[in-house]
């Protein structure tokens, strides 16, 4: 029976022809619209999470603490909320790190009389402070410590990563559903001309006591069929321009956003796209209602 | 078998109301042959169509293989025309499909297991007489063979109720002649027949229990 039913559908699609292929040509635009944007945006994410984890802010001090002092200072600073960890830098360790950095122009340090670079905490922020207005109240809170002689450093570029991801995101789902709707109508009327094609065959199996779902299911079927067809040939469009643009757009990436390469969607994305095409496709089907019986 | 009691239908055709059927009362047994006739418009297409649960009547009742018509679910419809073969004066076959594949169509439609479905077709394609015919398309049969391939899409399902209404009103004499013995071979088969004509010779000829309805009225019923 299903094997009927889905030959059923095939007949219809056939039948639909033109309508049915520019059907199933906007499910796959608005499925490659949207998956390209969803590809964007998941990379996006994932260099704003990379960013967050980096952010630190330095809390340079008036002066250094006594070795004695230090791990009461760390742990009161530890105590301001926002704060995920404190790294306590001493002046000698400062001085250690520039030397790491200068490398084999290390010597020129010896020859500073003294140690001009002042001790610092290295605070990296928890995540609630990572937003805009988080980051500004941890900022003030470090600045009101009475040790502090300056703080160092902020999210604001990271939450505007984290905007343009956004973006990116509403975009990508504004022009998919603009695309989405257009796809469905074009599905409703290629199987509003089925409908029409198919009445002599709903007449009769109606006439001989056919079950109604023996009659709507093939009409529903074609719809998610257009719909799966839409789908895989937007899947397939979404690797071929990945495989070609990613390794050209990579370095450019990997400058601007410290992103090494461009991931694909995962599976579990794909999935969605496939469910995502097959479900508009159904939906165009079921909207195109004929005459029923009374 | 059949039960009308005091059966009214009344078409509203915008603002006007059409009576097709009034106060007609009948009782077919099992196994009959019956010829429903009348000038045209006098109310058989309608009476067939309320035997077949494609309408449902203003007034009265119409009971059919033990069911009140008028109180069936959409789904007990679809379990009532399973026992009942329709023709019509055209033969409303699929034109985009063979005469093997109009008749298994039946079958398929109503989930009849693969290997059940060859053997059917060709039983009823050879009660009809046209299964030298089966891979032709409706396009290439003449008139009397497409009316035989309909029929055999009517009785693949064995039904205990044929209705034919003026299933021959599309043929020559012949072709007449023979369509009336495929029916009478079917009814031959234990299944109760009931044929709408408005053509009084063909009334004589069957010679059969006939029903004359005039302007919506049972007139007769007699022989
Ligand atoms: N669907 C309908 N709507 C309106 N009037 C109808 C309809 N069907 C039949 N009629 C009217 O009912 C009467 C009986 O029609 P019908 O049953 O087709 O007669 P017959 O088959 O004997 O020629 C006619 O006057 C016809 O015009
Ligand atoms: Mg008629």
């Amino acid at each position: 029976m299903l094997g009927f039913l889905i030959g059923e559908a095939l007949r219809d699609l056939r039948r639909a022809g033109r309508v049915a292929v520019s059907a199933i040509v906007l499910i796959t635009l608005s499925l490659a619209a949207l998956g390209g944007f969803w590809l964007l945006s998941a990379n996006l994410a994932r260099a704003v999470a990379n960013w967050r984890e980096r952010v630190r802010i330095i809390v340079y001090l008036k002066r250094e603490p006594a070795a004695s002092e230090a791990p009461a200072l760390v742990e009161r600073v530890q105590g301001v909320p926002g704060v995920a960890s404190v790294v306590y830098l001493s002046k000698a360790d400062a001085l250690k790190s520039l030397k790491e950095i200068l490398g084999k122009d290390a010597s020129v340090v010896a020859q500073l009389p003294a140690n001009p670079l002042p001790a610092s905490l290295e605070v990296t922020p928890a995540a609630a402070a990572a937003t805009p207005d988080g980051a500004r109240t941890l900022l003030r809170n470090l600045q009101a410590l009475p040790e502090a002689e300056e703080v160092a450093g902020s999210a604001d570029w990271v939450e505007r990563l984290s905007q343009w991801q956004r973006l990116v995101t509403t975009i990508g789902l504004g022009i998919g559903a603009v695309l989405a709707v257009a796809a469905i109508l074009t599905v409703t009327t290629s199987t509003t001309l089925i409908l029409h094609a198919r009445r002599h065959e709903m007449e009769i199996m109606r006439l001989v006591g056919a079950p109604e779902a023996a009659i709507r299911l093939p009409l529903l079927l074609q719809g998610m069929l257009q719909g799966l067809l839409g789908a895989l040939l937007a899947l397939g469009a979404l690797v071929v321009a990945h495989e070609l643009v990613a390794p050209r757009l990579e370095p450019l990436v990997n400058l601007t956003l410290g992103l090494s390469h461009l991931q694909f969607l995962p599976l579990a994305s794909l999935m969605m796209l496939l469910a995502a095409g097959t479900l508009l496709g159904a939906l165009g089907g079921w909207l195109a209602r004929g005459r029923r019986e009374p | 078998m059949i039960e009308l009691h005091r059966v009214s239908k009344v078409f509203s055709v915008g603002p006007v109301k059409v009576p097709a059927l009034s106060d007609v009362s009948l009782r077919i047994a099992k196994g009959e042959f019956v010829v429903l006739t009348g000038a045209s418009g006098a109310g058989k297409t309608t009476l067939l169509r309320l035997l077949y649960r494609d309408d449902v009547p203003s007034d009265g009742e119409v009971q059919v293989l033990g069911e009140d018509v008028a109180s069936l679910r959409r789904s007990e419809v679809a379990a009532l025309r399973r026992s009942i073969g329709v023709v019509f004066q055209d033969a409303k076959l699929l034109p985009a499909r063979t005469v093997y594949e109009n008749v298994a169509f039946v079958l398929r439609v109503l989930g009849t297991p693969k290997r059940e479905i060859t053997p059917r077709v060709f039983d009823a394609l050879r009660t009809v007489g046209i299964s030298a015919r089966a891979q032709a398309y409706p396009a290439q049969l003449s008139q009397g063979e497409a009316q035989r391939a309909s029929l055999a899409r009517a009785i693949v399902r064995q039904p205990s109720l044929l209705l034919a209404d003026e299933p021959t009103g599309n043929l020559d004499d012949a072709m007449e002649a023979e369509i009336i013995d495929v029916i009478k071979d079917i009814r031959a088969g234990g299944t109760t027949v009931i044929l709408a004509t408005h053509q009084s010779r063909l009334v004589r000829a069957l010679r059969r229990r006939t029903i004359t309805l005039d302007g919506g009225y049972l007139l007769k019923d007699e022989g």
